[in-house]
């Protein structure tokens, strides 16, 4: 085994230093946020504490033998689910979702652990030899298999993990090569699905559309007969899913179609943000400076819309410098996607960068004012633990696959 | 399809596009927000956390021309109620502090309900310590119920002044719309006399203070340190042409009457007394003004809201003589020789025009003095209408004097044209003249104008516009900023009025005049009495005077209302009101030694 000595073959610096930058940033907002409040004073201290076990995390998982996520794929997969029906059952309701559970005097977020699991199982189901993801059967099948986690999710119910599980899924199949009509098999019941919520006129709408397309497509009668009984299903399962949900729990996936609506007032939320971040101008009101942010205007400030404090306190300037490390690591985990080892590695990668951009995109934009208010923390800087120590972990995970790339050539 | 394919350039450069297209978008917004649009944000972001207050600024004082205070300003709390945050619920324990009827705080709040629910309601002003410690005290139980200290008027110096001063009053809603950028709710502006007209002198501007406040409205300091702040800018004192010992003087003279009485200053126009009685108490304009307070004074038969000094209009009685001697002399129909037999009267067609008594041979100076009605029943027929009212008009009589406060009137002078409309033409007689030559019939005058034409009459007919302002210290540079008024000329021969001014002399000094009692060892004062004739009741008394007679410094118009004969009520008036200004020090002790 040739032992390589330049550092920059085995670890991206770049990358690394880019995250540190944000943790920094995000510790920086925390306390900004956090300092003046009666009684989340003591989150920084604790974020704190959880950068420094997430970075020691890190160089754990980043030195583990080059084989390992492949052979734990299963069994952490199912430890996950296991997990996420636990915290079904034994999870503790915060901001309307039974999604923490407490092991001992430590509380996490299974949502978040599980991840790992659903990343490495994917890229592992994905990457057997000889899997034919143009097949509608193993297509089928792989679908279902990402389902179970989703729908576990969905019945906390956490709709913004839910729809970053959603979009890890999608990535990782269409990494896979799936074709067009493929794509088209996945999606379409996704659609109706979605459209049912609006009502019958809106479900018939949608289903006509999937007809019209399957008619293009041009497959055989068997195949386009299965996707319309694939695509009818969801459209029924749809008033099946009301009939099991408690009156409560379709309230708030109906108060999703329209979140301004939302009776938390998280409409209210992201004009304060926004006024938080457009305040701010070119170079900011200074640390500890923003009214919005000291003034405690945006509620929880320090999970979801910490954004608005760099935004509000460090202007224009600030903000693009976040926006622009994250475009680094984006763009060095896509190209990771080339150079590593083989189609497990890829697809880990692929999940990994997916995760982060969904998160990203979702929070940056609810900030903004150009996505709708869905509960998803930002990556590096949104306070919490779990999620801060998963993404470490799911970094250490890409860059352990960098370091090792070579096995494979 | 080719690109079917595991991890295909084409699928990776999908992704790329995507992440490059969410990161532009977001560039592209924040550009929006933070580049282009931060004022608007900015705007929002402080009307989120800057508290307003605005600092009511205290009205200009009001001293009077030796610089006594005559209107001062207090410190007084109101309680106040913002309806954004207020619960109804409190109403009643509010009511029951303040003392107030049921229902009290809901009319306010009723009345006013149009502003916006964040501005502050003034619900009672004046309020004692006791309701304000209750209000601390009860801080967390009351939300939007809160007090503000504002000066208020403070009427304890010794002068009523009520229709000079006038008094201030909570501005309406239909003047605060079209002042909203001055007022705001709940301010005082002045609605009467001197505090209506100086309005803009007297009401200083107003300051404000930024606080900071978190989203539940709590002030959680001051905002940038009180560098934005901006301080209130006290009302211009103004410096008035009152004397106040003269005032004082005047209005106990006038107690227990109904009527007025005017002092001015001959050669400046300068009002040293302005009496209007009965007068008001002020004071109950300063705190909420009670509708009871308003009803009894809007009812009150003596009228007390009713400025007689500018309102009033009466026949001017043998007050008029003079002018009606001076139109003889000016005019060269009469020599100052002329004579007359006065046998109790002069007859005319088949009427008797009476005189008081039977003068005998009376020529003018004489007849002044003994106010001989007989003497002007001649000489108006020798003079005629067009010189009585070409005469009436020299001494502006008429019309408005113009002083610079209150509602005018401007009287009335009779003239051909008038009497053509009033009977017709050619359907009236010289008989209608007569009266006029004594000051009776249709004319009317107001106490004012004859306290102006008193200072024309004492000043060889020189004087100024009738004012109560002598002008104003600025109160940003502390300097005094006199006011200018309009020259006031009778262009009439100084001999005519060494003739006419000798007999006015010879009222109170000679042994014949009608007001000879009145007369003073140390001061020459010189009158005129008159009796205005009352269709309604007792006839008004009046007196003109000046003084002293060669230098004058003073004249003064009485009348008194109902009482009769002038010489009797109205001249010690006047005598009273020209000591307290020529000898203050005598008179304080005159009064001190009666009681």
């Amino acid at each position: 085994m040739k032992i390589n000595y330049n550092i920059k073959d085995k670890f991206d610096v770049v990358i690394f230093l880019s995250v540190l930058v944000l943790i920094g940033v995000g510790l920086i907002a925390v306390f900004s946020s956090t300092y003046n409040h009666p009684t989340a004073k003591g989150n920084f201290n604790k974020q704190f504490i959880f950068a420094i076990v997430s970075v020691i995390l890190f160089f754990i998982f980043y030195f583990l033998p080059a084989r390992t996520f492949r052979v734990v794929a299963i069994p952490v997969f199912l430890i996950s689910l296991v997990l996420l029906i636990a915290v079904i059952f034994f999870g503790v309701t915060v901001y309307g979702a039974k999604s923490w559970m407490s092991i001992g005097p430590i509380g996490f977020q299974p949502s978040e652990f599980a991840k790992i699991g659903t990343i490495l199982f994917l890229a592992h189901w994905l990457s057997t030899p000889k899997r034919d993801i143009n097949n509608l059967k193993e297509l089928f099948l792989t679908v279902s298999l990402s389902l179970i986690p989703i729908l576990l999710i969905l019945m906390e119910p956490d709709m913004g993990t839910a729809i970053v599980y959603i979009s890890i899924s999608l990535v990782m199949i269409f990494w896979s090569g799936i074709s067009l009509f493929g794509i088209f098999v996945v999606v379409s019941p996704g659609v109706i699905l979605f459209a049912s919520l609006f009502g019958t006129p809106m479900f018939l709408f949608a289903l006509g559309a999937v007809v019209v397309a399957l008619f293009l497509f041009k497959q055989d009668l068997f195949t386009s007969g299965t996707v319309f009984v694939m695509n009818l299903a969801a459209g029924f399962a749809f008033e099946l899913i009301l009939k099991i949900l408690k009156p409560h729990q379709v309230n708030r996936i109906l108060s999703f179609v329209d979140p301004y609506s939302d009776p938390l007032g998280s409409g209210y939320n992201a004009l304060q943000a926004q006024v938080a971040i457009g305040s701010g101008g070119l170079s900011g009101k200074g640390f500890m400076q923003g009214n919005q942010t000291q003034l405690r205007f945006i509620p929880e400030q320090w999970t979801d819309f910490i954004f608005c404090v760099v935004g509000e306190e460090f202007g224009f300037i600030g903000s693009v410098v976040v926006l622009t490390l994250f475009l680094i690591v984006f763009i060095k985990l896509l190209n990771l996607t080339s150079i590593a080892g083989d189609k497990f590695d890829k697809l880990v990668v692929v999940g990994i960068l997916t995760l982060f951009f969904v998160h990203f995109a979702i929070n940056i934009g609810m900030n903004l004012g150009i996505t709708p208010v869905i509960g998803l923390p930002l990556p590096f800087i949104s306070y919490g633990g779990s999620s801060l120590i998963t993404n470490m972990i799911l970094l250490a995970i890409a860059f352990n696959i960098f370091k090792n790339r070579k096995y494979h050539t | 399809m080719d690109e079917n394919y595991f991890g295909s350039p084409i699928r990776k450069q999908i992704f790329f596009f995507i992440i490059l297209g969410f990161f532009s978008l977001q560039v592209f917004q924040l550009v929006r927000m933070q580049l282009l649009n931060t004022d608007k944000y900015e705007e929002k972001s402080n009307e989120n956390s800057i508290k307003t207050n605005i600092i009511n600024p205290a009205r200009g004082l009001l001293y009077d021309r030796n610089i006594n205070l005559l209107v001062g300003n207090k410190a007084s709390f109101i309680l106040r109620v913002t309806p954004d945050h207020y619960r109804n619920s409190n109403t009643k324990k509010i009511e029951t502090v303040l003392n107030a009827d049921s229902g009290y705080v809901d009319q306010i709040l009723q009345k006013n309900r149009k502003y916006s629910k964040y501005s502050p309601r003034n619900i009672m002003r004046n309020v004692t310590n006791e309701v304000i410690s209750w209000v601390d005290e009860n801080k967390d139980k009351l939300p939007g119920v809160d007090y503000n200290v504002q000066t208020q008027r403070d009427y304890s110096f010794g002068v009523t002044g009520s229709h000079a001063f006038g008094y201030t009053k909570e501005i309406d809603n239909k003047a605060l719309s079209s002042l909203k950028d001055i007022y705001s709710m709940g301010d005082y502006i002045g609605a009467s006399g001197i505090e209506k007209t100086y309005e803009k002198y007297l009401r200083g501007s107003k300051g404000k203070e930024y606080f900071v406040v978190n989203s539940r409205q709590k002030v959680v300091g001051k905002y940038k340190e009180g560098r934005e702040d901006i301080p209130p800018q006290k009302g211009n004192d103004l410096i008035l042409t009152i004397d106040k010992n003269t005032q004082i003087a005047a209005e106990e003279a006038l107690t227990d009457y109904t009527g007025a009485v005017i002092a001015l200053e001959p050669q400046t126009g300068e009002i040293l007394a302005f009496v209007s009685a009965p007068e008001y108490d002020l004071s109950n304009f300063a705190s909420v003004t009670s509708s009871d307070f308003w009803d009894t004074l809007s009812s009150d038969t003596t009228k007390p809201l009713f400025n007689r000094v500018t309102m009033s209009r009466n026949p001017p009685g043998s007050t008029f003589k003079m002018l009606i001697a001076f139109a003889g002399l000016e005019e060269k129909i009469i020599s100052k020789n002329f004579s007359v037999n006065c046998k109790g009267g002069h007859r005319f067609g088949n009427r008797f025009f009476r005189c008081t008594h039977q003068h005998g041979y009376v020529n003018m100076t004489s007849a002044i003095e003994r106010s001989c009605n007989t003497y002007f029943y001649q000489l108006i027929l020798k003079l005629g209408i067009d010189n009585l009212y070409k005469y009436s008009k020299m001494f502006h009589f008429g019309e408005k004097t113009r002083i610079d406060i209150g509602q005018e009137f401007k009287g009335l002078i009779p003239s051909k044209e008038y009497y053509d409309k009033v009977y017709g033409e050619g359907r009236w007689t010289n008989g209608n003249l007569l009266s006029l030559g004594i000051g009776q019939g249709e004319i009317l005058t107001t106490p004012l104008q004859l306290a102006q034409y008193a200072a024309l009459l004492a000043n060889f007919g020189k004087t100024k516009t009738p004012h109560l302002v002598r002008g104003y210290i600025e109160s940003e540079t502390n300097r005094y900023v006199p006011l200018e008024y309009d020259s006031i000329e009778v262009n009439i021969s100084r001999t005519s009025f060494n003739v006419i001014r000798k007999g006015m002399y010879n009222v109170v000094q000679g042994v014949d005049g009608t007001a000879k009692w009145i007369k003073l060892k140390d001061i020459e004062i010189s009158g005129k009495t008159g009796t205005a004739q009352n269709p309604h009741g007792e006839d008004h008394a009046l007196f003109i005077a000046f003084a002293p007679f060669d230098n004058p410094k003073i004249a003064v118009a009485v009348i008194v209302e109902n009482v009769g004969y002038g010489s009797t009520y109205a001249a010690p008036i006047a005598r009273r009101v020209i000591k307290a200004y020529l000898q203050p020090e005598k008179e304080k002790l005159e009064l001190f030694t009666s009681n």
